[in-house]
């Protein structure tokens, strides 16, 4: 029973760790922005890309991380770019966004097939828990992303530009009033998210493969905890992408493997059905 | 001059109905199909474009009125066999039964909420495609051959012709009274409908219901046209696919998305490719097409032909 | 008004193109031989088709065609979407004139297909491997017999395959007892276990476990570690459509377990799975889907097939439908030639063709890159002395055959890390 209750809470913590990157960004964005960015999982799959071919073809692996790093801020900005025209449409903030996730990914399937490439692990080997076997990338992958995390956190609570972020997501209007500039919020905002998620889809490269199908995984673990944790929340988001890693290894455990995706699925569902602000969501 | 668009959509008609003198079987096929798919994109409009809620899960209702209808055709799979025709109206009420439900859980909300469970629904059902495989075939689907409502290419075409026009109409119809009228009040402005007295959630889930039958509808005559049904009739592609066509054609026109949805389906299926290899470039026909989604959903919001008549109108004006 | 017109503009280009399209579809007399190839042209599965169905039509275009007709090729292209694929196949079929086509992907796409090659009457040298498929030519022979497999045998065979495997392993000194089974989520997966059972318990062999896994599914590590312990000692992988098989090499690797990895998994015939992984493949049993390997050519067409590829192309066959789909048109050519050999009215006629096709029986297959015999049901022909899905191994970025020892280059190697 320890045995099993220690799995859940090992694996569980570091796919938790992983999707909390991803997830905080996504909700930043929504915070400040209003934003939904569909083309979030392009940030966590390209910067894997880069980062792999790069490393791959003799660079320096971690100037091939940076520049992986780079390409999905540089994303970011694209998605702010693409989304500056029509904001203040719904409709069409969401379509584009969708559509250049879309577009990335048959870019990477063309291009790179449909097979999925991995990196390296920086680190190798693994530790034995009582019986439980973790691998020494998935302890520096919690640990990293738990600093990033806890930095993220600390850098929007108590830093200027957090306040900045803050008082943007609050009210946009009465932020600009106060002299803030809304717009460059915005691009630090996305571009920090987005090199957030990039840095995610390398951990997550180490530990599992990528292929250009990643994306599409990675938006919708996004969205499952965002919306658990309710919309423009980033503790909340926080918080609730640990409990979907518990969430999946306690399906994987007790109801089998066969079913991680359609629980996962349901249960979002059921949360936005039974509560749609999520647990830890404001009435807007 | 009132009369001429009305004079033209009659020669449209009958044009489409000469098709057959002129066009090989093929094509015939292709032209039958891309029919049914603009029911998609027009059905789409009806709640997108008419009432402003983004639906992004249309799919779960082509593929609900799909797997309805086929299952109930093939004596194959479920051991019943009813007429093509009656199980074509039960998968249309089928996906309309389940937008209703799904109408009154989402859209008593506002914003996002609607969009982002939409998003997610289609995943949902095709996963129960692959968890009881036994029923639904999982991956490969399966066939209905020997069952079908149609069965030669001809038949076929009149077929989806003679449901286009009837969708159409029906839709247009709707959107002309006065549910209609209510439906752009929500989209205007939700807070000004409410204030004039219209129920919103109730328009809303109406809209949804019959944007889900006319979606439900052109699945399982989708099923009926190939023969086959599978997974890929819930897939995102063929959303962004409608999405595409709708926003090229212009939201909340009706003949817009069917134009569209005609120009975008025939392009993809047949001279795109030849298109793209001539220029060799490292992409294939869906880049494209999101590429252009996203040029048109900048630079023309509103659709091109919406823009383009525009353009033309003001210098017209000058 | 303006919109009105604007419609008609593009009414009447359409009606010119199609007019135009018309014209050149015309049926005329015999100048050629058009032979269509279909599948997913963006995927390798459908490059690799293309390139070689193109290969070996210069191949035979160099040498006096077929009957002395030029060959011509026209490409369809599936996108995986069955509304798509029923269209091109029958733009094949009825506009270009195929007289036959080669190919298809994907077990739902080729069931669309059938019905359109029924209804157009289209020899058809298929791909897939859906049992489905030649269960429909049995049930209904006349509407579906222009239908044969050509490129692997159908999926339920993997069953005998993977017995054979145990057995391989427990004659070369790995002894089995327990088996955890991971296998995809989906219909294929069925009948392999059924018959799986049985040919395991026969060797006293005890499946501890058989788990489903959905598509995209990468949590290897903790079935690993479960497999683990329940005391298996083989971990046997029936992974398709999954597409993530090279993240449970990758976990097993680096968890170096006292369980080999031996099974089926899509992701480990992939020649480049080695790099892919950064090397983190190794050691893993797999079988070679498709009866071919380009390390390990098991007739000489298929070693001089191979070097013809990359010396074309640049690189070896992208995927192992290129065996199949270069089969298929020296399939095609020899059965034209024999029809024509016996006085036939019409050798291209498809009818005729399905006759000679069934000649090539459990007694007399036909050598290509692989030996090739149908089943009455048009399957194509498990065996050692036909096509099967050789038993491999990924030894130090390359891959071997490791059984049966008629065609083996390699032997089996248990990695270091086993006792």
């Amino acid at each position: 029973m320890i045995d099993v209750l220690l799995k859940i809470i090992v694996f569980g913590t570091v796919v938790g760790g992983i999707w909390g990157l991803v997830a905080s960004g996504f909700s930043l964005i929504f915070g400040v922005s209003r934003i939904l960015n569909f083309a979030h999982g392009a940030a966590f799959v390209c910067a894997a890309y880069v980062a792999i071919l790069l490393s791959g073809s003799g660079f320096n692996v971690y100037l091939s991380i940076l520049a992986g790093l780079a390409v999905s801020g540089l994303l970011g900005y694209l998605v702010y770019l693409l989304t500056r025209p029509v904001r203040k449409n719904e409709v069409m903030v969401i379509i584009v966004t969708l559509a250049l996730a879309l577009l990335i990914q048959q870019i990477l399937l063309v291009n790179f097939g449909d097979k999925g490439i991995s990196m390296l692990p920086l680190v190798q080997g693994f530790v034995e828990l009582n019986n439980i076997k973790v691998t020494n990338m998935r302890i520096a992958s919690f640990v990293l992303a738990v600093a990033s995390l806890v930095s993220l956190d600390l850098m929007v609570s108590k830093t200027r530009i957090g306040k900045k972020i803050i008082a943007t997501s609050q009210d946009s209007e009465a932020a600009m009033l106060t002299g803030i500039d809304v717009e460059k919020v915005l691009i630090l905002v996305m571009v920090l998210s987005s090199i957030l998620a990039g840095f995610a889809g390398i951990l997550y490269a180490q530990i599992f493969a990528i292929s250009p199908e990643t994306s599409l995984k990675a938006l919708i673990y996004a969205f499952a905890i965002v919306i658990l944790g309710g919309l423009g929340s980033l503790r909340g988001s926080i918080v609730s992408s640990f409990i979907v890693g518990y969430i999946l290894v306690l399906t994987i455990t007790f109801l089998g493997a066969r079913w991680s995706e359609f629980v996962m699925l349901l249960a979002i569902v059921t949360i936005l059905v039974v509560r749609p602000t999520g647990l830890f969501g404001v009435e807007e | 001059m009132k009369n001429i668009p009305k004079l033209f959509g009659f020669l449209m008609i009958l044009v489409s109905a000469a098709l057959p003198v002129v066009i090989p079987e093929a094509y015939l096929y292709l032209i039958g199909l891309t029919y049914l798919f603009a029911i998609l994109a027009i059905s789409w409009d009806l709640m997108v474009g008419y009432t402003g809620q983004v639906n992004l899960g249309h799919t779960t209702f082509v593929g609900l009125g799909a797997y309805v209808a086929a299952l109930l055709q093939t004596p194959l799979r479920m051991g019943i066999a009813i007429h093509p025709l009656a199980a074509i109206i039960i998968g249309g009420l089928a996906a309309a039964l389940v937008g209703f439900f799904i109408g009154i859980i989402t859209l008593r909300l506002r914003g996002y909420y609607f969009s982002l469970v939409t998003a997610i629904l289609p995943l949902v059902f095709m996963q129960t495609v692959f968890v009881w495989r036994d029923v639904f075939g999982g991956e490969e689907g399966f066939s209905i051959a020997g069952y079908s409502l149609v069965d030669t290419t001809l038949s076929k075409y009149y077929f989806s012709l003679a449901l286009l026009l009837i969708s159409v109409a029906a839709m247009r119809w709707i959107v002309k009274s006065r549910i209609g009228l209510r439906f752009m009040a929500i989209r205007d402005s939700e807070e000004l409908a409410e204030s004039i007295g219209i129920d919103t959630t109730k328009y809303k889930v109406l809209a949804f219901v019959l944007s889900s039958f006319f979606a439900g509808i052109a699945g399982a005559a989708i099923v009926n046209y190939r023969y086959t049904v599978g997974p890929e009739l819930y897939d995102v592609p063929l959303m962004l696919l409608i999405i595409l066509s709708a926003v090229l054609g212009g939201l909340g026109t009706i003949y817009g998305p069917l134009i569209g949805a005609v120009v975008i389906y025939l392009a993809k299926n047949w001279w795109l490719r030849d298109l793209i290899e001539i220029t060799s470039l490292p992409v294939n026909d869906e880049v494209v097409l999101y590429a252009v989604l996203i040029a048109i959903g900048i630079l023309m919001p509103h659709g091109i032909f919406h823009e383009l008549r525009e353009r033309v109108g003001e210098r017209v004006k000058h | 008004m303006r919109y009105a017109k604007a419609v008609l503009t593009l009414l009447i280009l359409l009606a010119a193109v199609t007019s135009l399209c018309v014209q050149g579809g015309q049926k005329a007399e015999r100048g050629k031989v058009v032979i269509g190839v279909i599948g997913p042209m963006s995927s390798p599965e459908g490059m690799a088709e293309e390139k070689a169905v193109k290969l070996a039509v210069e191949e035979i275009n160099a040498q006096g065609g077929i009957l002395g007709y030029p060959v011509e090729v026209v490409v369809g292209d599936t996108k995986l979407d069955s509304n798509t694929a029923s269209t091109e196949f029958r733009r094949l079929a009825t506009i270009e004139n195929a007289d036959v086509v080669i190919g298809g992907f994907s077990s739902g796409v080729m069931l669309t297909m059938m019905e359109t090659m029924a209804e157009t009457k289209t020899l058809f040298l298929a791909d897939a491997s859906s049992p489905a498929h030649a269960k429909k030519v049995a049930e209904n022979y006349d509407r579906y017999k222009y239908w044969f497999r050509v490129t692997q045998n159908n999926g339920s065979t993997f069953a005998l395959d993977l017995a054979d495997m145990v057995k391989f392993l427990k004659d070369s000194g790995y002894d089995v007892k327990k088996v955890y089974i991971i296998r995809d989520e989906h219909v294929w997966t069925d009948p392999v276990v059924e018959a799986l059972i049985p040919l395991l318990e026969e060797q006293g062999v005890e499946i501890v476990k058989d788990v489903r896994v959905p598509r995209g599914y990468s949590e290897y590590e903790q079935l690993i570690q479960e497999a683990d312990s329940l005391d298996a000692d083989l971990i046997m992988p029936i992974l398709a459509i999954v597409g993530t098989g090279d993240i449970l090499t990758k976990q097993w690797v680096t968890l170096k377990p006292n369980i080999l990895l031996a099974g089926h998994d899509l992701a480990a015939i992939d020649a480049e799975l080695y790099n892919k992984t950064n090397g983190m493949a190794n050691y893993e049993v797999f079988l070679a889907d498709g009866g071919a390997l380009i390390t390990a050519p098991p007739t000489e067409k298929c070693k001089e097939f191979v070097e013809a590829y990359k010396k074309k192309y640049g690189h070896y066959p992208e995927s192992h439908q290129a065996y199949g789909a270069y089969d298929a048109v020296y399939l095609y050519k020899t059965v034209v030639e024999m029809a024509a050999k016996d006085g036939e009215d019409d050798p291209f006629n498809p009818d005729v063709l399905v006759n000679y096709l069934e000649k090539f029986d459990a007694s007399n297959p036909i050598m290509l890159t692989r030996p090739i015999a149908f089943y009455k049901n048009h399957d194509l022909m498990w065996g050692d002395n036909y096509v099967r899905n050789w038993i491999s191994q990924w030894q130090d970025g390359k891959q071997y055959i490791i059984y049966p020892e008629s065609v083996a280059n390699g032997e089996l190697k248990l990695p270091p890390w086993i006792e």
